[in-house]
């Protein structure tokens, strides 16, 4: 792995040099306490560190609302979308956010390949960065460190207030090339940050505590909290359900289809027509939210499907923290198992 | 799991087109359901199974998931019946002879017609389950010889509610066929069998180890209609169910259709019975 020394000081010279492959996207402050990915106009407005975004990165491949076609009401025609999709650079991206990216990819490009997607993501590069996990960050306990570098094309390790600069794959080494401002380095990787939010059990062992977790009392104290408001589901980066819509023109000769993020925490969510209810209740709800993470995919891909980003936690108007419901689920079973020991 | 690099540019599919229909035939059967028979722009076959779904779009309102009625074993034109119950099927009530419809598919998995080869067909519709049945009982009648018996149970709210009442009749008529029609609530010209259509299970003389079931209807219809079955310790796994999911997508990504962890757009809408008997959000 080849390894450069970065002063902090020339990473605005850095992002520049990357703007010569596509526009530049990465974190910016965007009021006093909230970040998001934008496109670099400034490169010294860039942040470095920063805790997490508001919404995840999967905006950026699967728009929150995304037009699929033009048609006309006067003769029944549609125009397919023209989609320009411009060459990307992702800058200073957490080891989870790529991970998200990675799960997306499965989500999106296996059975039916969406082309949208697949066109966006063959047109990025990413540059991932370590960061300091806070009190909601839980990655390591889905087995996503900091420094976990798969899917990146660069690495900024923080070191010594400076960074170390990993490139890790060819399209890597040529987004760094000719870039004059680093040294040579040996690679040094600083691990001092620990977290503070974590799921008690290695994840391996939690198919096992989800298998026995469906008829669990934990969902209905946690539905008894949630407001059904979406949240969670809405800055979830491996959440991709969506709703398709038209919406027509004011003089109602034309109008577009569009497809738009949706949410399984809504209450209509799996209502048919007719008024029939699948997911009728909160509790079928929310244990649908943390069986998508950690069971259904999990169980045919081996990995959870939560990259312990900590926003859905962080941003829950009510509360809720998914790594505590976790560790009920965990307790519960412990429990569970402690009775039956003493019955035997 | 599946990787970017594995993925060829010239694999991505445009997924959320739909394909013009011309309406060669409409007819409102009851005051609820309607009765279209569309053709492909050039008269190709959609290429379906029977049971499986197309995406009905209409240009200003969506799309949604409706049963595909005709069997693939009737060519150049396929066929529908939709029930007006929401927005998008109220205004395709509108559509007549001549207009076009947009449509999406066939999607999903239908009856799988190989382990139905050779077996006595039980079919079970109650509603306008009949709708997808149809599709299999056409199916199984344009190839008489390759199946045993065909037996038909099929339920209705009222007798105005019965569907493809002169189809049902031809049926009737046939000797190679048996139909057996209820309703639950006769009125005074009614002269048939009343009753839920789970009465009409007990009275049924049937080898368990021949006959495959096919079930259809609405969503509390499928735990009696089990139960009845079960009492005569019919098989599980010669029970085909057809389930109604909100499919919004119709290719396993939207989210909308989840069965616990399975898509019935991609999964089903038909499955074997044992295969969605444990998954607790199935029935």
């Amino acid at each position: 792995m080849e390894c450069f020394s970065l002063l902090r000081a020339d990473v605005p010279a850095l992002i520049d040099h990357l703007g010569k492959f596509g526009e530049v996207v990465a974190p910016h402050g965007k009021g006093d306490v909230s970040y998001s990915f934008e496109v670099v106009q400034n490169s010294k407005d860039v942040v470095l560190d920063y805790n997490r975004t508001l919404l995840p990165l999967k905006k950026q491949f699967l728009p929150p609302i995304e037009k699929l076609m033009d048609f006309s009401l006067k003769d029944l025609s549609f125009k397919p979308i023209e989609l320009e999709i411009k060459p990307k650079v992702f800058f200073a991206i957490h080891s989870y956010e790529m991970q998200s990216i990675l799960r997306l990819d499965h989500s999106m490009l296996s059975g039916h390949v969406e082309s949208n997607y697949l066109t966006r993501r063959k047109n990025s590069r990413f540059v991932g960065i370590s960061f300091t996990p806070d009190d909601f960050h839980f990655s390591e306990s889905v087995g996503i460190g900091i420094q976990e570098m798969e899917g990146f094309d660069l690495f900024l390790s923080e070191l010594d207030d400076d960074f170390q600069l990993f490139v890790l794959t060819e399209n890597g080494r040529s987004l760094i090339q000719s870039f004059k401002s680093m040294k040579t380095a040996e690679v040094e990787v600083e691990v001092k940050h620990e977290f503070k939010k974590k799921i008690r059990y290695h994840y391996n062992r939690l198919p096992k505590i989800f298998q026995y977790a469906y008829h669990s009392d934990v969902w209905a104290n946690v539905a008894e909290r949630c407001v059904g408001c979406g949240a969670c589901t809405l800055t979830c980066p491996t959440c991709f359900c969506f709703d398709v819509s038209d919406e027509v023109g004011v003089t109602a000769e034309d109008g577009l289809r569009q497809r738009s993020w949706d949410s399984c925490m809504l209450s209509t969510f799996a209502e048919v027509a007719g008024g029939e209810n699948f997911r009728e209740k909160t509790i079928n709800r929310t244990r649908h939210r943390l069986f998508r993470k950690f069971k259904y995919i999990t169980d045919e891909e081996g990995l959870p499907w939560c990259v312990g980003c900590g926003r859905c936690t962080a941003f829950c108007p009510a509360g809720i923290s998914l790594p505590d419901i976790v560790n009920e689920l965990i307790q519960e079973d412990e429990k569970a198992q402690y009775h039956k020991t003493i019955r035997v | 799991m599946k990787r970017l690099q594995d993925v060829k540019t010239n694999e991505a599919v445009d997924l959320y087109y739909p394909t013009m229909c011309k309406v060669i035939g409409a007819k409102q059967i009851t005051e609820m359901e309607k009765w279209y028979e569309l053709q492909m722009p050039a008269g190709q076959d959609l290429g379906h199974e029977p049971g499986q779904f197309v995406e009905v779009s209409a240009f200003g309102i969506g799309e949604a998931p409706i049963s595909i009625s005709s069997s693939p074993s009737k060519k150049g034109s396929f066929e529908l019946c939709i029930r007006q119950v929401g927005m998008l099927t109220n205004v395709l009530k509108k559509y007549k002879q001549g207009d076009m419809m947009g449509i999406r598919g066939p999607f999903g998995h239908g009856y799988p017609i190989d382990k139905l080869l050779g077996k006595d067909i039980l079919i079970i519709a109650g509603g306008i389950g009949l709708v997808p049945l149809r599709s299999l009982i056409n199916y199984v009648l344009d190839n008489r010889q390759d199946f045993g018996r065909l037996i038909i149970l099929y339920g209705a709210k009222s007798p105005a509610e019965l569907l493809f009442k002169e189809e049902i009749a031809v049926w009737e008529s046939r000797e190679d066929v048996e139909v057996y029609v209820t309703v639950d609530q006769p009125d005074d010209s009614w002269t048939g069998h009343t009753g839920v259509i789970t009465t009409l299970i007990p009275g049924l003389k049937l080898n368990l180890d021949t006959t495959m079931a096919a079930i259809t209807g609405p969503p509390i219809m499928y735990k009696f209609v089990i139960m009845s079955l079960k009492s005569k310790q019919f098989h599980d796994d010669h029970i085909y169910v057809s389930l109604e999911r909100r499919m919004k997508c119709g290719v396993g990504k939207c989210g909308h259709c989840q069965i616990n962890g399975i898509y019935c757009c991609q999964d089903g809408p038909v499955f074997n019975y044992t295969d969605i008997k444990a998954l607790e959000e199935a029935l």
